[in-house]
């Protein structure tokens, strides 16, 4: 498993989605930020402490960051299928379902580091504007929500990312989707009860964003578990209806 | 020209993957039926519910993302199976090749919106909403074909830089990225992205209740902004496919 890993890192070094990704992050903070400092009533939002960091995480996790760890994570499964690898990974051989988990664990690596740049982004600007109001307290409790929002988008992009393989060239469906998924969470957190179920405002429940009773963070945390399972059951299903094809193959 | 269109929706018959993208342009006026029923509010202004279901997010967010994708699916498709440097044999002039594809998303973006409408009437008048009003629907049906047209307009750029690529990844981190920077974009200075110059021009006569710019409404100025993103748009892109071999 530890060389399937670093045998991804190594893929990853070559590809130019994470520098996107990266500049993805530092777009959505940026514009959040000038969006705040941009008085539409009269009022700068900038001008009230931890404003920023918390609108910073809402619109990246209602927006863009959703749609790019789905798109992460079905382009480092997609790509053997793709660019035709999967044929020398097989003649090796290699374990698919443990190289589909491999690929699983970078994606949900990437994605809380994701959330920690906008994490250091987002708290290097709130240090500029407002130095004097940010206490230790403050900071570690927005990290734990950062870090905690990076591991839940995972888990709540995962059906999609499992999902991709099964539509073959398929994937800007996948990626459709995921976006309109992560946009939804709008709607669906105007509502109390369906905010604890819908996956990505699970999410903020599960963070800390949303005050929550003990029932509501068992909803929000139940409905993320399904989604990890959802993705499990997917994946370990595709590798059984590869090695299926193959016995076809064998038989024939 | 006219065969070239033919033949790019010739290619696209094959692809259900487009059409089932068309489904998107149901996800506002759906939201707007689930608001509306959440607050139990009848007797509303057509043009609030119309701002709800296909001004707001449709007009920002869905459509550009959307039309982004099929201009992705579009290139894409060329390059991954070399089928451009047929093309280029037959011959097929870079312009024809741009534009063919142009009136493809022109097309699909006029079939989006006027599906956005007819579902927004539909979500808006049968549980009882909004009261049956020709005047209303011949607002919502004008306002929605100006956001296809100019919509198609301002995604020249992302067309342009997905000529440009031979691959996906790239095309699509810009469309996202392209499409939300016109939404954040808006407050700040309308007239610098072509998206937030369409919301000026849909919102010039001041009629959509609710939908309030920070600056002053010049339509001349965003629709001069639309034509020089795309004048741009084209030069970049005859420039990157004359250089492709």
């Amino acid at each position: 498993m530890r060389i399937l890993l670093w045998a991804e890192c190594q893929k990853l070094r070559r590809s130019n989605i994470l520098l996107l990704t990266a500049f993805a992050t530092v777009f959505i903070a940026v514009f959040v930020f000038i969006g705040g400092k941009t008085t539409v009533h009269g009022v700068d939002f900038s001008e009230s402490s931890g404003w920023y960091m918390a609108t910073a995480l809402t619109w990246a996790t209602m927006f863009i960051l959703p749609a790019m760890i789905a798109l992460l994570g079905s382009y480092m499964i997609c790509r053997e299928e793709q660019d035709d690898t999967i044929k020398h990974l097989r003649l090796v051989p290699i374990n698919e379902t443990k190289l589909t988990a491999a690929k699983m664990i970078v994606t949900f690596v990437l994605s809380v580091l994701i959330y920690l740049l906008l994490f250091i982004i987002t708290l290097a600007i709130e240090a500029v504007l407002h130095f004097s109001a940010l206490s230790i307290e403050t900071v570690l409790d927005f990290l734990k929500m950062y870090l905690i929002q990076g591991a839940g988008v995972f888990f709540a992009v995962s059906p999609i990312i499992a999902i991709v393989p099964y539509m073959k060239k398929s994937y800007w469906l996948a990626l459709l989707l995921a976006e309109i998924y992560s946009f939804s969470a709008l709607f669906m957190s105007m509502s109390n009860a369906l905010k604890h179920f819908y996956p990505i405002t699970a999410v903020f429940g599960v963070s800390g964003y949303y005050e929550t009773t003990v029932q509501e963070l068992a909803c929000c945390i139940i409905a993320l578990s399904l989604c990890g399972c959802l993705a499990a059951v997917l994946l370990v299903g595709l590798n059984h209806s590869q090695k299926g094809k193959k016995h076809e193959e064998k038989i024939i | 020209m006219l065969k070239l269109i033919q033949i790019e929706f010739m290619k696209l018959r094959r692809r259900k993957l487009v059409w089932l993208m068309l489904l998107a342009s149901l996800v506002m006026p759906f939201f707007a039926f689930l608001y509306y029923g959440y607050f139990g509010k009848t007797g509303i202004d057509p043009a609030a519910f119309y701002k709800w279901s296909a001004f707001g997010y449709t007009m920002l967010i869905i459509l550009p993302f959307v039309l982004g994708m099929l201009c992705t699916i579009l290139m894409y498709n060329e390059n991954r199976y070399d089928m451009l440097k047929q093309l280029w044999i037959v011959p097929v002039s870079r312009l024809g090749y741009f534009f063919s594809k142009f009136f493809v998303v022109l097309i699909y973006s006029v079939c989006f919106m006027l599906i956005t409408a007819i579902a927004s009437v539909l979500f808006s008048v049968l549980p009882g909403y909004v009261v049956f009003e020709w005047g209303s629907i011949f607002f919502l049906m004008k306002k929605c074909l100006e956001i296809a047209l100019f919509t198609a307009f301002a995604m020249l750029p992302v067309l342009a830089v997905t000529a440009s690529q031979k691959g996906y990844i790239l095309s699509v981190c810009i469309t996202l990225i392209y499409a939300f920077a016109g939404f954040f974009m808006t407050p700040i200075n309308m007239y610098l992205h072509p998206l937030s110059c369409v919301s000026v021009i849909v919102s010039r006569s001041g009629d959509i209740p609710g939908l309030t710019l920070p600056q002053a409404v010049h339509a001349p100025v965003a629709i001069l902004g639309i034509f020089l993103w795309s004048v741009a748009a084209t030069l970049f892109a005859m420039v990157t496919l004359n250089r492709r071999k």
